[in-house]
């Protein structure tokens, strides 16, 4: 019987970035890997996406940075991080030892910022890949700017890209009115992969309603409640592009998991909902296993793009655009 | 840290909206240190997606059980009032760094502001059970939201200031410390940042004031950052130990792991220090009190 064969849920993304299942874990909610490792074998995750990491050492905002909303959290640390020799000297070595790979979030306030840092990280032992965070709601200039205009987006990928062999993942913002255009400069600008989607903006009323609550006042919203939202992108940008899509936004349970995926995600990550529930993103690894054996299944690819419009998957399509976005 | 499935024994409203509860967790009672806390997962998962934390109220091994204090400000909280006896929660602990006492200390003074008492409490019982002496100096807005006695262990002496003078002495609990701070050989403290602020401030002059060098700083070293030989890195247990002053910092709360960076306050050098990762125990002269964080 079908049932009996085994599953492999390993998947190979473009430059040999193989994860050995779909079931990452998402920049900034996880630190470098080894906040969690007391309580979660992080071996058996499809990838770690590390903290956000720029050229210089970043202090981050003013607190509060984050605040519980309704199913979701607003954050705005502000790219709090060492900076990228600091990261490299840091956590490198440890990195290097595991099977799980390292995506490096990485993000800056120029080209030439991105630039430098993804090419300081270009060869490092126990870097895996690169996931380039244009998308940032948190920090004053930069970040949010190249995700919101199509050939910002494709001229700060296409920098990275001439400086790095890296898997390069690029990560969407949803505080756009049309995202597609975004994607497809991304795409033709030589992304591996597409990352889906980064936090809403958003705000929070303190208390006594004199002021906003976050010290930053705004903040990126994120869990259970954006993903409706993170759906509606990866079900657009899965009908514009080739490339494969990763997606985040709320993953709390393996329907979510599944839901993206038939819009057209190979992979998912998880993100707030690890605050709550650390050993989330292992046992969704072990229900994906068990679903696909239920539906006979030895791979989940079968699983993915089957809510699109088109036919095929993506991974399965030959190189159609898809449906072109008319207004 | 650990996961830790913790079955509710009792729940109590030990003041208005102020609950204690007790939980059967015994694997949380072997380890854990005064200062300490633990995460707790809503069960409500419809809504509440962050995890809640905790002090270590007190910790008894031998019934396994622990206690947390708190009062019920919003949705989390007021979830955590509606659990019955037998109920299970989430339990993530026990983390951060503990308060650390100096072996020399004999007398201990305790500073609790309000909802501060649940940070300092488990200590005073550790304290008293390695022979110290203990003195306890509370703080609340009323007499209605001062900390029943009966719940202190009788060997505390527990001196009450409110800001209405309907209980204890009128004014601020900061008021009382000068005249304690001859008998302390270390302090601690857990309250409103303001509190704090002022503690930090009259630590700060402690030495001058008693005629006395302050510990853990030996005069005629040069050196400002800590390094010169001899003296704790800034941060490290030995450098609290070393502290006057030893503060339990409050923030709002992601991961509770030192992965999100949610919950820092800022140090003496500009550089942000994880609440629940560095801290929550600081020595006040660590933290830059006029930072606003």
């Amino acid at each position: 019987m079908i049932g009996a064969s085994p599953v492999d849920l390993s998947i190979e993304l473009p430059r040999g970035l193989r994860l050995e299942n779909p079931i990452l874990v998402a920049s900034g909610t996880f630190g470098y890997g080894i906040e969690y490792s007391d309580v979660v074998d992080i071996q058996r995750l499809g990838a770690i996406c590390c903290k956000g990491t720029t050229l210089r050492p970043r202090v981050g905002n003013i607190t509060p940075r984050v605040t519980e909303t309704p199913a979701g959290m607003l954050n705005s640390i502000g790219l709090q991080n060492p900076g990228v020799d600091a990261v490299i000297r840091k956590y490198g070595p440890t990195w290097t030892g595991w099977q799980v790979p390292v995506i490096v979030n990485v993000a800056g306030e120029s080209i030439e910022d991105y630039v430098e840092v993804a090419s300081r990280l270009d060869g490092v032992p126990g870097v895996a890949g690169i996931e380039l965070n244009i998308s940032c709601p948190n920090v004053g200039k930069g970040g949010l700017q190249f995700a919101i205009d199509a050939e910002a987006a494709g001229a700060v990928t296409a920098a990275v890209r001439a400086v790095t062999e890296l898997p390069l993942l690029v990560k969407l913002s949803p505080n756009v009115a049309d995202v597609r255009p975004i994607a497809r400069a991304i795409e033709a600008a030589g992304a591996d992969a597409i990352t889906a989607i980064n936090t809403l903006s958003g705000i929070a009323v303190g208390p006594g309603r004199r002021r906003p609550l976050l010290g930053n006042v705004y903040g990126g919203l994120s869990g259970p409640a954006i993903k409706p939202v993170a759906l509606r992108i990866v079900y657009e940008v899965a009908q514009v592009v080739d490339i494969p899509i990763i997606a985040i936004g709320g993953v709390a349970e393996l329907g979510d998991v599944l839901d993206f995926m038939a819009v057209g995600a190979i992979a998912v990550q998880v993100g707030t909902v690890l605050f709550a529930d650390p050993t989330l993103p292992v046992r969704l690894v072990e229900q994906l296993t068990d679903e696909c054996r239920r539906l006979g299944l030895d791979s989940y690819l079968p699983l993915v793009g089957t809510a699109l419009p088109k036919r095929s998957s993506p991974l399965s399509a030959p190189s159609s655009k898809g449906v072109e976005y008319r207004p | 840290m650990q996961l830790v499935a913790a079955e509710l024994v009792e729940s109590r409203e030990i003041l208005p909206g102020q609950w204690l509860q007790a939980f059967h967790a015994p694997a949380l009672t072997v380890g854990p240190r005064a200062g300490q806390f633990v995460h707790i997962r809503p069960g409500d998962f419809s809504g509440l997606i962050l995890r809640r934390p905790f002090s270590f109220n007190t910790v008894d091994r031998a019934s396994g059980q622990i206690t947390i204090h708190y009062r019920a400000v919003g949705r989390g909280t007021d979830w955590f009032t509606r659990l019955r006896p037998g109920d299970s929660v989430d339990m993530l602990g026990p983390l951060g760094q503990p308060f650390e006492v100096d072996p020399h200390s004999r007398h201990l003074l305790l500073i609790a502001g309000g909802l501060g008492m649940a940070g300092v409490r488990m200590l005073a019982d550790d304290a008293l059970r390695a022979g110290r002496e203990v003195t306890l100096l509370f703080g609340a807005a009323s007499a209605t939201e001062v900390y029943p006695s009966s719940l202190l262990p009788d060997e505390v002496e527990y001196v009450v200031a409110t800001d209405d003078g309907s209980l204890g002495h009128r004014g601020y609990i900061t008021d009382l410390v000068p005249e304690y701070e001859g008998w302390a050989d270390q302090a601690f403290a857990c309250g409103p940042v303001p509190m704090l602020a002022a503690l930090a401030r009259l630590a700060a002059g402690r030495g001058a004031r008693l005629g006395i060098a302050s510990l853990g700083r030996k005069p005629g070293r040069g050196s400002t950052r800590g390094s010169a030989r001899g003296a704790p890195e800034p941060g490290s247990p030995a450098a609290r130990r070393k502290a006057f002053l030893q503060v339990s910092m409050e923030q709002n709360m992601g991961c509770a792991v030192g992965a999100c960076l949610g919950c820092v306050v800022m140090d003496a050098k500009g550089a942000p220090q994880r609440v629940c990762r560095e801290g929550p125990v600081f020595a006040s002269t660590e933290l830059d009190w006029e930072s606003g964080w």
